[in-house]
């Protein structure tokens, strides 16, 4: 019997001659992402940029340029510069919270004690459900009438008259100015703790046990391990957890929209929030697309920090 | 009995039923299982009780041939379930009778916003939005609605004042919406509470207010809820305080006249009132927390349409007994100005990018024609923009005075009979327009009341504060063309 080898045709020669070529494998393999962050990314990116500079609105989306007119605007109006200062504030104050609470739970679930488990995944629960969700969770716990938090506080006797916390039945944590901002802190850091949480986990577990054995051997104690030892080996992971805890924070708008809406008097009200209301409730387009370009200058830099340092993890 | 009116195109509607295989009921246009359901409809109703001598479904022969086409409908989910039961079916019957596939998608009000301004955006989507508050702003997206207004008001009479000023630009000269009810916002109280502070009818004047609200909360131990928070209810409150103290945003023709004595003195006293008669609470509400704070017994007044009353005829009946209802307050500026918003107003669009706009007007004539069924599904939330479709509502002995949905006593309703008297737009005395939807959505008014009830600004400076506030937006929205004014 003979075999008569089968000879490709010329064109199919040519075709696995071309994918064998880096230049154009390369690309071509990388094309479904790049597609991906212009569709994606870069067309709404651009689009917003288009919106902040011309005088759109919801109803007439023609595009009719004013240059830099809305952000001069935006940045005169009262209610936008408590927005951008409350952004930053809730952002870095629930990272700060995010990292100290992350630190000591990742230390506590490094060790070994019964029911480790059931508690890793009660940590986590927060982090799997709809932020939108757990926010209306949160709006009945602080609800002014009904709130179950403040029926503990009267059982213990830390609320109603006489006792620590005032006179009246309720605290009305969304009503009054600095508890509600505490409010939407704490709800923030409940929401990015568990994910710096496991992010830590991890990077303790990746520390040498030999460096820890060294440092047992040498007789260092609990403390001087934790300062010398783990916060710095941590801290390029504690970087990653911060600035995912950053993006997240700085760009959500669900925990102020269900929560308080910005109030009490735009108390909470962040430029996410700020930008939708006048966007969109209200309309204004062009407005709410300069309102949300504020965001754009911190996420960049952001993004340039983690990419840094995932190039710094590349070649070490 | 079924009524049927026709206008053209008998023969041509009784073919297409044949050809979709469903025997017509001669001389009607309808099947008979439509007859038969809307019969069953009709004697259910007959066994349920008085309720608005509501007549079965009139069908009416599309002014155009709408048979093969599609309406889907885009509305918020109403504050009383029964009307979303209801309509539901009501659409469905309607499209099967007309050959029409039908889809209705029900969200929470606060969603509809943003759900119509995605869809503009896509330029696909729904071909009938329905929102409650007046959204002049998507107006240059929308159809203009003044021919079915002209065919509504040829087929039953004139639309109301309000209606109109809800959804006409008269700058654009333009009807951006159609607007086929509203919910009158009157004055809940507790007749228990207001009786033992010496005021057995409720407060009518904004004095009696301050000083009956202040003795139940001094001797009682209950406040009352007016909102001072970012949510549609505390704009609707602000805005008829300033009527009543002589005030408004606007004046008829468009200009910011925020700032003026007759606002501080509003600010003024709701300082006053949130001093004497209120919690904190107020500052952080949502849209449901009157509400809420009204069912759960702890409010001696709220400004509210009845639909917190019929929620708590079923939750806390004791409750609801003891809640009555009253007209707006007259203030320093008398009764002339004794105003409020309607709660809500329906409005209908038709976007420009709808494939079937002829259908969409089809059916709002039809949902017109049957709006009986629409005020007793709402529970006699929904009053009619045509009067003449519901005729008993008002009427004395009417179901206003006879409430039949159970309220003690039965006439308790019955302050509403004058609601269309004391019922304007958003805005007034200007039209709802663009500018005033954007003042509410970026809630300057009861900011402006809170700055002063919290004492963090005198009332001068935070009118000046909203005025400052609210000048750009009238230029931004003038500029475009959308409103007047200027001068």
């Amino acid at each position: 019997m003979s075999t008569i080898a089968a000879t490709p045709p010329p064109e199919t020669r040519e075709r696995r001659y071309l994918l064998d070529r880096e230049g154009v494998l390369g690309p071509l393999m990388l094309l479904p992402a790049v597609v991906y962050i212009i569709a994606l990314v870069g067309f709404p990116l651009g689009l917003a940029i288009a919106y902040s500079l011309s005088d759109v609105t919801i109803g007439d989306q023609g595009l009719d340029w004013v240059g830099f007119r809305n952000f001069v605007d935006v940045a005169k109006n009262g209610t936008f510069q408590k927005a951008l200062r409350n952004t930053f504030l809730f952002t870095l104050a629930s990272q700060v919270l995010v990292l100290t609470l992350a630190n000591i739970l990742a230390l506590v679930l490094s060790s070994d004690f019964k029911g480790k488990r059931l508690v890793r995944f009660l940590i986590l629960l927060p982090w799997t459900t709809p932020i939108a969700l757990g926010a209306i969770g949160w709006l009945w716990l602080l609800d002014s009438v009904y709130s179950p938090i403040d029926w503990v506080l009267r059982q213990v006797n830390l609320l109603g008259p006489g006792t620590i916390f005032g006179p009246r039945g309720n605290m009305y944590w969304t009503a009054k100015a600095d508890l509600a901002q505490l409010s939407v802190l704490l709800i923030h850091t409940w929401r990015t703790l568990p994910l710096a949480t496991v992010i830590l986990l991890a990077g303790l577990t990746a520390i040498p046990q030999d460096v820890k054995d060294a440092a047992n051997v040498d007789g260092a104690g609990f403390w001087r391990q934790l300062i010398y030892i783990r916060i710095p080996l941590l801290l390029p992971i504690m970087a990653v957890a911060t600035l995912f805890g950053m993006v997240f924070t700085f760009t959500d708008m669900t925990v102020v929209y269900v929560l308080t809406r910005g109030g009490p008097i735009d108390n909470t009200q962040v430029l996410a929030s700020w930008a939708y209301f006048k966007g969109i409730e209200g309309g204004n387009l062009a407005q709410g697309a300069a309102i949300a370009m504020f965001l754009f200058p911190v996420l960049v830099g952001v993004a340039v920090l983690m990419l840094r340092m995932a190039r710094r993890t590349e070649t070490t | 009995m079924v009524t049927t009116a026709y206008f053209a195109g008998e023969a041509d509607a009784q073919m297409e039923m044949e050809m979709r295989g469903r025997t017509p009921v001669w001389g009607t246009g309808i099947s008979r299982r439509t007859l038969l359901k809307g019969t069953g409809a009709a004697a259910l109703a007959a066994a349920m009780g008085p309720h608005l001598n509501v007549r079965a479904t009139t069908f009416q022969t599309p002014t155009v041939n709408i048979s093969g086409t599609e309406l889907k409908i885009l509305q918020w989910s109403h504050f009383v379930p029964t009307y979303d039961t209801w309509f539901d079916n009501f659409v469905k019957e309607w499209g099967a009778a007309n050959g029409v596939t039908t889809t209705v998608d029900h969200i929470n009000t606060a969603d509809v916003p943003a759900a119509i301004a995605a869809e503009i955006s896509a330029g696909q989507g729904h071909d009938l939005l329905e929102h409650i508050v007046p959204v002049a702003q998507y107006g240059p997206a929308m159809l203009d609605m003044t021919d079915v207004v002209q065919e509504v008001t040829n087929r039953h009479g004139p639309q109301l004042d309000l209606a109109k000023r809800n959804s006409f630009n008269p700058t654009t000269n333009t009807y951006y919406a159609f607007n086929h009810g509203y919910a009158p916002d009157p004055a809940n109280f507790r007749k228990s509470l207001w009786e033992q502070a010496g005021f057995p009818n409720g407060p009518a004047t904004f004095d009696e207010l301050l000083e009956g609200g202040g003795k139940i909360m001094n001797e009682q131990g209950v406040q009352m809820g007016i909102g001072m928070s970012n949510e549609v209810d505390s704009n609707m409150a602000a805005q008829a305080m300033l009527w009543a103290f002589g005030g408004s945003v606007q004046d008829e023709n468009e200009n910011v006249v925020i700032n003026s004595p007759e606002t501080i003195a509003a600010v003024e006293y709701m300082a006053r009132l949130f001093e004497a008669a209120m919690t904190p609470e107020v500052f952080g509400w949502n849209a449901a927390s009157n509400n809420q704070l009204m069912i759960a017994g702890q409010a001696s007044y709220i400004l509210n349409s009845i639909s917190a009353y019929r929620t708590a005829q079923g939750d806390q009946p004791d409750v609801a007994k003891d809640v009555f209802f009253g007209t707006p307050l007259v203030g320093p500026a008398g009764q002339e100005r004794a105003l409020a918003h309607g709660h809500a107003v329906f409005n209908y669009m038709i976007p420009k990018h709808s494939k079937f706009p002829d259908t969409a007007k089809e059916f709002l004539f039809h949902l017109v024609a049957n709006y009986d069924q629409a005020a007793d599904q709402s529970k006699l939330y929904n009053f009619p923009s045509f009067p003449s479709t519901v005729p008993n509502l008002t009427q004395e002995g009417g179901p206003l005075d006879n409430d039949p949905f159970g309220s003690e006593p039965a006439n308790k309703l019955a302050s509403l009979k004058t609601a269309e008297q004391w019922t304007t737009n958003l805005g007034w005395p200007g039209p709802a327009n663009p500018a005033i939807g954007e003042v509410f959505g970026s809630f300057i008014l009861p900011n402006m009341m809170a700055r002063t009830a919290r004492g963090e600004m005198s009332a001068a400076d935070s009118v000046a504060q909203a005025e400052k506030d609210t000048l750009p937006i009238f230029e931004k929205w003038r500029a475009e063309g959308l409103i007047g004014g200027g001068q």
